[in-house]
């Protein structure tokens, strides 16, 4: 999140992406931008392991695909009562105003396109095996600072 | 219509009346948008001869065909009107969130007209315009402004521009603040705002822009990102914003120091970019919409005296004008100085260049302590330029007042030859801090600038040969790379009229100047194609490179109609008659004789006279402006002679 400059680069190659047009309003990862707090934060889906989007659909169209680990939308059987909206505790699923339906990120089948357009490095990929590897690593080079100087 | 949402709305405040009028695409295809349109807007709506703070001024905002698009650093805008400081053409840009806000609700272009009874603010969103009432605003700084606003609105991801007190106040150098800390700083356009009663502008879009070659196009654009990515110009932007740069200018002795007097400091570390990482000030790195580079910074003061001190910048213009100009090398105090100017809404350019002038003054006796009720002007005086900074923002006092009114009345004023060290020149802007005289290309390019003299119409970067790309452009242009140094006056004005075209066109796309004149990235011919896969209109390096022209030389005519010559391209008389003091430049000074000699073969390359300055009506024609010859010949205003073959 510190490395987030707020160009909200990823919501138009979202929106292109998954409809074919450059419309902040379309892309499924937004960018609060609060300028007096210097405040720039992403809100997408954290494909939570217990969904509360999936817990209270009521017509069974969220889903867990348990091969990728992530939480999806079957957008054919949505009747776009909302209620995902209201419950998701991040913000992250929006209603697509033409189709009528809920919408959320779906990981680009493994390959998202907002983690490719993000130059400054702020949005990316991670295993879910050890998600917090990298930073864990950070945090140890920091910690061994002394050493590592001496050594290198 | 691809590209261009292909509308434009107007907002009447005079009559209360609020319309839309279709972009077309032969006017898109002429003027390609954003600045281009502009500059067509204000010439068919505004009478020469007009008032600049009266009713009949317009003031334009305009987006352009890349503008939300995933085109690199396509978030920029142009805000245009004549200028109440130079009572001539004006165009300033400004980086942020609005311009990409104001497409995606709808509208290409905004043009505002006439002036509202009591304060008012406009609100956009989407199909819903309305003309607000913003007396609960006036008096209100920038940043309590779009607080307020936002709160009004109920919504925080809204985009706000407007004007700041010293705007109501009529300064003549107040700003227009978008999303906050970016500023469309020069010329006065606050002050515009501030004539019509018009706090600000309110944005919410939630359209979209529509791409005729798709597919192609996104892949060109990522292209060309990637490439910026690697630019080692844009990847030192993004570490250091412009003031990385600082260091080396003044090396060169080029950093205009105790109001100009001095191109170079011993204490230059506390002004530089990498202070302000090393140091701890930086929070934040900052992108205008859609940006790769990032260039501009947040930055905050966490302890002693300025504790709390929080805002955008500062920028390298920043802290020459308000640092080094004044003599003021606490960073903490330039970082407090250049949040007042942002808040209040003041250009950082013309208030350090008008208050070190005072300071100048004061040195020299000119202005005594009564003059300035008793406050030191003494140069390195930081309570003094923070206290001066609030009196000009509104117009608090004799000095406060005095010196609101920018460099240009002031002189008349003060008189005693206190125009010779006042940085402006016959057009009447204050300079931006770049030493001319050491960079003969920025020279050319200031004086015929017509603005006045800065670096924000044409940018002539590459003359310094600072990167291989720059080097290899200098070649293309002058057949040799050794004219790739600032020192020499060979093949400037061919330097200059390629970056003017260039410049205009990069504007016109809503792109960033960064990317094609500071970084290389981005050139003529992806863009050319950038523009073609986006509209549908196909358009080669050679066309686009000549609508370039066409709209450089659309704002020159704006000026001739208003009654402009060659008398008015000229430089400050510092540049002109005082040698560069020290450096590797020492001695190099802007003289007349070797203006002259620049402006002759410029005219001559424009096709346009070399007595008057003015275009030829052959030249006119050919560019497609049968319309604005027609106008000019009825006026007087053409040469006389023809086109020398």
């Amino acid at each position: 999140m510190e490395k987030c400059t707020g160009c909200k680069v990823c919501m138009l190659a979202c929106s292109f992406t998954k409809e074919g047009v450059f419309s902040p309003m379309k892309s499924r990862i937004w960018i609060l931008r609060e300028e007096s707090k210097s405040m720039f934060v992403p809100v997408v889906c954290e494909h939570c392991e217990d969904a509360p989007c999936q817990v209270v659909c009521p017509v069974g169209a969220i889903y867990r695909d348990h091969e990728k680990g992530i939480v999806l939308i079957d957008e054919s059987r949505c009747i776009g009562c909302r209620e995902c909206m209201w419950i998701c505790p991040f913000g992250a699923v929006q209603l697509n105003l033409e189709k009528r339906v809920a919408v959320k990120c779906d990981l680009c089948n493994g390959d998202p396109e907002c983690v490719k357009v993000c130059i400054p490095g702020a949005l990316q990929f991670v295993s879910a095996k050890r998600p917090t590897a990298t930073k864990g690593w950070e945090r140890a080079l920091k910690r061994s600072k002394a050493l590592e100087m001496e050594v290198g | 219509m691809y590209g261009w949402v292909g509308k434009i709305l107007y907002v009447d405040l005079s009559k209360e009346k609020i319309w839309t009028e279709p972009l077309t695409e032969a006017l898109g295809k002429k003027f390609l948008g954003n600045r281009g349109i502009n500059a067509k807007i204000l010439w068919d709506l505004v009478k020469p001869g007009i008032d600049p703070l009266g009713p009949e001024n317009v003031i334009i905002f305009g987006t352009g065909p890349l503008t939300g698009t995933t085109a690199p650093s396509s978030g920029r805008v142009t805000v245009t009107f004549k200028s109440p400081v130079t009572n001539l053409f004006f165009k300033t840009n400004v980086g942020g969130h609005f311009g990409a806000e104001l497409k995606f609700a709808g509208y290409d272009h905004l043009v505002i007209l006439g002036k509202a009874k009591k304060p008012v603010y406009i609100w956009i969103d989407d199909d819903h315009v309305e003309i607000r009432d913003a007396s609960h605003l006036w008096g209100k700084d920038v940043r309590e402004t779009d607080k307020i606003i936002k709160e009004d609105v109920g919504d925080k991801d809204i985009i706000t521009v407007c004007a700041g007190p010293a705007g109501e106040n009529l300064v003549y150098f107040a700003s227009i603040m978008a999303s906050v800390y970016n500023a469309a700083g020069r010329g006065s356009g606050g002050a515009v705002m501030g004539s019509k009663k018009l706090k600000a502008i309110a944005v919410r879009g939630s359209g979209q822009v529509e791409i005729k070659e798709p597919e192609k196009f996104y892949e060109t654009a990522l292209d060309v990102r990637k490439k910026l990515s690697q630019d080692s110009g844009a990847i030192s932007l993004h570490l250091y914003g412009t003031s990385g740069s600082v260091a080396a200018v003044n090396e060169l002795h080029a950093f205009p120091t105790r109001n100009w007097q001095l191109g170079h400091t011993d204490k230059i570390e506390y002004l530089t970019g990498q202070y302000l990482v090393e140091q701890g000030y930086l929070v934040r790195r900052v992108a205008c919409f859609g940006c790769s580079i990032g260039c501009h910074r947040y930055v905050m003061v966490k302890g002693g005296k300025y504790a709390g001190t929080f805002t955008g910048g500062p920028e390298y213009e920043t802290f020459s004008a308000l640092g080094a100009g004044p003599e003021v090398y606490n960073t903490e105090a330039v970082i407090k100085a250049n949040e007042l100017c942002n808040i209040l809404g003041l250009d950082t350019i013309s208030t350090g260049d008008v208050i070190q002038w005072a300071m100048e003054c004061y040195e020299r006796g000119v202005l005594t302590k009564e003059d300035t009720e008793g406050l030191d002007l003494s140069f390195g005086n930081e309570e003094t330029l923070l206290e001066l900074i609030k009196k000009i923002a509104y117009r608090q006092g004799k000095l406060g007042n005095l010196l609101a009114d920018g460099l240009k009345r002031a002189v008349e004023k003060v008189g005693k030859d206190s125009w010779k060290w006042a940085m402006f020149n016959s057009k009447g802007l204050e300079q931006s801090r770049v030493d001319t005289r050491v960079a003969k290309a920025y020279s050319l390019a200031f004086a015929v600038n017509p603005r006045g003299p800065d670096h924000l119409h044409t940018e002539t970067f590459a003359e310094f040969g600072a990167s291989p790309e720059a080097v290899e452009l200098i070649e293309k242009l002058t057949g040799d790379k050794k004219w790739a140094s600032p020192y020499y006056t060979e093949y400037r004005p061919e330097i200059v009229r390629w970056h003017e075209d260039c410049y205009a066109v990069t504007e016109a796309m809503g792109i960033c100047v960064f990317t094609s004149t500071a970084a290389y990235a981005v050139n003529p011919a992806n863009m050319a194609e950038m523009f073609s896969y986006a509209t549908g209109i196909k358009m080669t390096e050679e066309e686009i490179m000549f609508a370039g022209r066409r709209i450089v030389t659309l704002e020159k005519c704006f000026n001739v109609r208003e009654g402009a010559d060659r008398k008015l391209d000229d430089l400050p008389w510092r540049m002109m008659h005082e040698p560069a003091p020290t450096g590797p430049g020492k001695g190099l000074v802007n003289s007349p004789e070797e203006l002259n000699k620049m402006l002759d073969r410029y005219y001559e390359l424009h096709g346009w006279d070399k007595e008057t300055s003015w275009p030829y009506k052959e030249t006119l024609i050919k560019l497609g402006l049968e319309d604005v010859a027609k106008q000019l010949e009825k006026l007087g205003r053409l040469p006389k002679k023809t086109v020398k073959k």
